[in-house]
């Protein structure tokens, strides 16, 4: 059984945050909250995420899994107001969400789990260097990025984090001191990455107040922030690009 | 070519699109054929350039390939080396199968009957020196890794699945699965709409996925058992035995456990069997080769086709750009780190 009141906010982010790497998901439901675990269908990128009961006004739910399509959720959220209250619901019997909001209900389909792609399994990753930076100024890094090519390199030189891209004519680089960060463990790191992904991922994590940052060297990175008041964690991962000739 | 096992495996109709980010190894040869046998005309006379050499291969490379990228495909093309030398008899009377149907396909021309001149045309498809050299050139300019095998190219492909270098192995033949490899991919070069031959009628063939592990123990058999199997019905190194279909052998070895005691039982003999069998079962393979995706080389691409095999510029530079667009060559997956 499912039963849970959220602000709309809260669970707009959560659906956000996954439905920026997957299309379709597999929500785990135990009684202390709600948890994802994807990867998108390039095996390129992945997110993990975690909803703790305590960002629910109310919360019930037994073991079980909901196959969910994100793309039709999110909208259908789309018609909540900011700070509005969302009750959803799972019907057993038709095995549909029940959705309401203000009056409005929604009953949506959901979709057989074992259509969705199997979990993966999360890399344990040893990632040298570790950058705490605002949500801002990382959403603000990437944009700068997008203007000259379709990819990034992010890397430690020293004391200074450096985000830098490079197209066939135009370079961009932003350099961050320590003391513009909100903290810096050093490490030899400097690894490449699409900015289709990434300007996905900052949709999300440019909201948070602190995005940790962990990379290595010709590395996947980790991307970590909080969601929900802190009641919440996004852990997204990306491979890198190789350079090529 | 190769053994019919298809009644034995279950098969698992997928979209292209399903096979995004997966790496495939493709029986490089197997695709070439297939490419001569279908980019036709109507009355079977493949592409040509202006110098009468074909390239209807080359075109299937190209455009085929292509779609395979745009598709979020890594493909890999696994090259045949030498052919071991108990294949001579099968390649002779192939040989000779070859020259009866294109005799029959000029016949055919004269006669005005396209249907009955394109199914002898397809028939007639054989490599020519140059071809194998070409597709190696063409692939190499898209960026395409190439290996070259020591001997059967699926022997190769079936191993690189194996350990887990490639996803899938691709190939028409069910020998990879002879070879060992965990998963089958069949119809990938051909995925699309289909001519009937004879008919004027036209299908969609989907990619299938077959499982060896699964038909294993779905029939009850062990792979050695498959491929005693598979020599009772013939296979590309040995005629088989007369009568004896997919089912019938299946049968006759689960009765007698394996193909020693059939043969005895049955009053038969096969030529080189303990080498066949050992050659499925450890074929030569070579396990330092080089996998990586590189940009496609545009003006190469162009040159060569256009400029050496009279390809239209503009479709050409139309099927370059979407490979250029659909090739991350640099982006790395995942799974490398798990």
């Amino acid at each position: 059984m499912f039963k849970a009141i959220i602000e709309s906010e809260k669970l707009k982010e959560t659906i956000e945050a996954v439905s920026s790497i997957v299309d379709e998901a597999k929500i785990n439901l135990t009684p202390d909250g709600i948890s994802v675990k994807a990867v998108d269908p390039a095996n390129v990128a992945m997110i993990t995420l975690n909803l703790k009961s305590a960002a629910f006004e109310e919360f019930t739910a037994t073991e079980g899994e909901l196959g969910v399509d994100l793309n039709r959720l999110n909208d259908i959220l789309g018609m909540a107001e900011k700070a509005e209250i969302v009750e959803i619901e799972l019907d057993e019997e038709s095995h549909k969400l029940v959705i309401g909001m203000s009056g409005l209900t929604y009953k949506i389909s959901l979709l057989d789990p074992a259509s969705i792609r199997k979990e993966p399994k999360v890399p344990q990753l040893e990632l040298p260097a570790r950058i705490v930076l605002t949500g801002t100024d990382l959403k603000r890094a990437v944009k700068a990025a997008e203007k000259v090519s379709d990819h990034m390199g992010m890397g430690i030189d020293g004391e200074i984090f450096y985000l830098e891209a490079e197209g066939d004519s135009d370079r961009m680089r932003l350099d961050m001191t320590k003391d513009q960060l909100i903290s810096l463990e050093p490490g030899d790191a400097r690894s490449l990455f699409s900015l289709d992904y990434l300007s996905d991922m900052v949709k999300s994590a440019g909201k948070a107040n602190e995005v940790t940052i962990e990379l290595g060297k010709d590395f996947p990175t980790m991307i970590k922030f909080q969601i929900a008041g802190g009641n919440g964690e996004v852990n997204y991962l990306l491979a890198p690009r190789i350079e090529s000739d | 070519m190769g053994v019919e096992l298809g009644d034995i495996f279950e098969k698992h109709e997928i979209q292209l699109s399903d096979l995004a980010g997966r790496v495939v190894a493709i029986d490089a040869f197997n695709t070439l054929y297939q490419f001569l046998s279908i980019i036709r005309q109507r009355d079977g006379t493949p592409l040509m350039n202006s110098r009468g050499e074909v390239t209807s291969h080359l075109s299937g490379f190209l455009y085929r390939t292509t779609n395979l990228v745009e598709a979020g495909i890594k493909p890999i093309f696994v090259f045949d080396g030498k052919p071991p030398d108990f294949k001579a008899r099968t390649l002779e009377a192939r040989s000779k199968t070859r020259d009866k149907a294109m005799h029959r396909w000029k016949e055919a021309v004269a006669a005005g009957e396209e249907e009955e001149a394109f199914v002898h045309a397809q028939a007639s498809s054989h490599l020519k020196e140059g071809m194998v050299e070409d597709a190696k050139t063409l692939l190499g300019f898209m960026g395409i890794p190439v290996v070259q095998a020591p001997s059967e190219g699926e022997a190769q492909a079936a191993y690189m699945a194996q350990v887990g270098d490639a996803d899938f192995a691709a190939s028409q033949d069910y020998d990879s699965l002879l070879f060992g490899a965990p998963r089958v991919l069949r119809n990938l070069a051909v995925t699309g709409k289909r001519k009937l031959p004879r008919k004027n009628i036209y299908i969609d063939v989907n990619p299938e996925i077959i499982e060896l592990e699964d038909g294993l123990s779905a029939n009850g058999i062990t792979r050695e058992q498959l491929i005693d199997i598979a020599l009772l019905v013939g296979t590309d190194y040995n005629a088989g035995i007369k009568r004896v279909g997919p089912k019938t052998a299946m049968k006759l070895i689960k009765q007698h456990g394996g193909i020693e005691a059939v043969l005895v039982e049955k009053g038969e003999e096969i030529e080189n069997l303990q080498v066949i069998k050992d050659f499925f079962l450890y074929p030569d393979v070579i396990s330092d080769y080089e996998i990586s995706w590189k940009s496609p080389k545009e003006s190469e691409i162009t040159d060569f086709l256009c400029n050496r095999h009279d390809f239209s510029e503009v479709r050409v530079k139309g099927a370059v750009g979407r490979l250029v667009e659909a090739s991350d060559a640099g982006q790395q997956t995942l799974d490398q780190w798990f």
